[in-house]
């Protein structure tokens, strides 16, 4: 078999809480991201989600286990992983345009190809023509696309997304949610996803991971054999998508209830 | 579109309006002084016309090669020179949290020093110079910005940072292209409250020791009785620090103007 893109091995991170003390958000988790796999990892809130992400991408040291990109430990962020964060409007640099935003995803081209490249990326995200216009000038959908186009630049292996739908409204979510599913099946990115929102990652994965209330450790693994390409009007209806969706909500609440009267401000 | 063209009609007149009301204040104060000068009648307190007439003097005369020129020179000096290392400083503690725990007792001390007392030791080291008065100016100057930029730069959202490190943005290029533009609203800020601060340490620094300058003249006119001299070299450093603060503001809208539309938060989203 092929070796993983990327391996989360027996993580374990442990965050300093204002008094001092240790706190463990993740107690221990592994999972492997296969080659242009798309794999999602839900939690109850508290559960870890974005502590997870970010010790798997390195952007914090982990107090445990280790992580591996294309078999190489990871002690920052690798060359070929880009990140999709939530607030896209504190993601994208609001002194840059949105050309100039995306370009920093493209620096490691000469200039010439790096314009074009650009243009492409944001024509593959349909913002085709704003490479002008600050961000602040766009719809919150449309900032998050821009991110998108600045991931999508540097041709990324791994594609790793911090809840990058959970701030912008129902319609737009389903948009961009398609937006995703197509460039990771037009690209040959792997795409490693944490939100909370069990639909929409039944919608767009090949594996699902239910997450345990903190400290964390990975509950169920669920695959999602829908077919694809999906669409919101007919995957959803399907009655496989409807049982899918709710056996990892089952596998949530459950970890949920568990969770109960602990802290949940991460 | 006739609307809109109604809307920057509007703005232009309100813009006009507060514009001329400003002016007519100073107007007012002008004209107050002559009154009251003229009512007084005392050598001790010349008219506005009289002191304007002292100040033009002055400016044609030798006196601003001697003094004028050189006084500029020096508060620019020690303003840019505050302002390099306070920014550089400033971005460095307040980027790293254990830089910030090792300064901050430090610094507070040192800012809290009244600049005029650290006069005749600057003047101990340097002697009776334009060098002395560059050096009072950064020992005042410095701490708004660097205060000021440690602030902006210890309440960048991490988000941004994290986004800076994804995109392989590390050492000087995370400073200059991430921390520095992130921070600049607040730097601008302090840098404005230096600019007016520096003007203030150079006249009292000049008046105190200085050898030469603005200050220095002023001094020595006060005491030579020359009253009108002294009256003029005060419109003239007045003149100075509205020019000084005129052009900064001109400046930091062409800098920040990627701000505008993110001030109150995101119009579209």
């Amino acid at each position: 078999m092929l070796e993983p893109v990327l391996s989360i091995n027996h993580l374990q991170v442990s965050i300093r809480s204002r008094d001092g003390s240790m706190n463990e958000v993740t107690k221990d988790v592994t999972l492997e991201l296969r080659d242009h796999e798309f794999v999602s990892v839900v939690g109850p809130s508290g559960s870890g989600k974005t502590t997870l992400l970010r010790a798997a991408s390195g952007l914090r040291m982990p107090s445990g286990g280790e992580v591996l990109f294309e078999g190489r430990p990871v002690t920052e962020v690798p060359k070929g992983m880009a990140i999709v964060f939530q607030e896209y409007n504190k993601s994208l640099f609001p002194w840059l345009t949105i050309g100039k935003n995306v370009a920093i995803g493209a620096k490691e081209y000469p200039q010439p190809e790096r314009v074009t490249r650009v243009e492409e990326a944001l024509e593959q995200v349909g913002l085709k023509g704003f490479s002008t216009r600050y961000p602040w000038e766009l719809s919150g959908g449309m900032q998050q696309r821009a991110a998108l186009a600045r991931a999508m630049v540097s041709n990324p292996k791994v594609l790793m997304m911090d809840e990058p739908f959970a701030s912008v409204d129902a319609l737009t979510r389903n948009h961009l949610e398609d937006v995703v599913q197509r460039l990771w099946a037009e690209s040959n990115f792997s795409a490693l996803m944490v939100t909370h929102d069990v639909g929409e990652a039944v919608y767009l994965s090949d594996r699902v991971f239910v997450l345990s209330a903190r400290p964390s450790t990975i509950l169920a693994e669920i695959k999602i054999d829908l077919p694809r390409p999906r669409s919101h009007l007919e995957t959803k209806q399907m009655h496989r998508f409807v049982e899918l969706q709710a056996e990892v909500l089952e596998r949530v609440e459950e970890a949920g209830r568990e969770s109960v009267g602990l802290p949940d401000d991460l | 579109m006739t609307s809109t063209q109604n809307v920057a009609t509007a703005e232009q007149k309100s813009r006009f309006y507060s514009f001329s009301l400003g002016w007519l204040g100073l107007l007012a104060l002008i004209l107050l002084w002559q009154l009251a000068a003229i009512l007084i009648n005392k050598t001790i307190f010349p008219s506005f016309t009289t002191s304007i007439v002292a100040a033009l003097h002055l400016i044609t005369g030798p006196i601003f090669e001697t003094d004028i020129l050189p006084s500029i020179e020096r508060t620019l000096e020690g303003f840019l020179i505050s302002a390099v290392i306070g920014i550089a400083v400033g971005m460095l503690v307040g980027h790293y949290k254990s830089a910030r725990s090792w300064t901050t007792s430090v610094f507070d001390f040192l800012r809290s020093l009244p600049t005029p007392l650290l006069v005749p030791v600057a003047v101990v080291i340097f002697g009776l110079n334009g060098h002395m008065v560059v050096a009072t100016i950064v020992s005042g100057a410095i701490w708004p910005i660097l205060i000021n930029t440690a602030n902006g730069t210890s309440t960048i959202e991490p988000t941004m940072i994290d986004t800076a490190k994804t995109y392989g943005l590390k050492g000087r290029s995370l400073f200059l292209r991430v921390v520095l533009p992130a921070a600049s609203p607040q730097i601008f800020a302090g840098l404005r409250i230096a600019l007016s601060v520096s003007l203030v340490i150079m006249v009292v620094a000049e008046m105190l020791g200085g050898g030469s300058g603005i200050g220095y003249f002023i001094a020595n006119a006060q005491q030579s009785f020359n009253i009108n001299g002294s009256y003029g070299g005060v419109i003239i450093l007045a003149a100075l620090g509205w020019i000084f603060d005129t052009s900064f503001l001109m400046l930091e809208r062409r800098i920040l103007s990627w701000q505008r539309g993110t001030v109150g938060g995101s119009a579209n989203a």
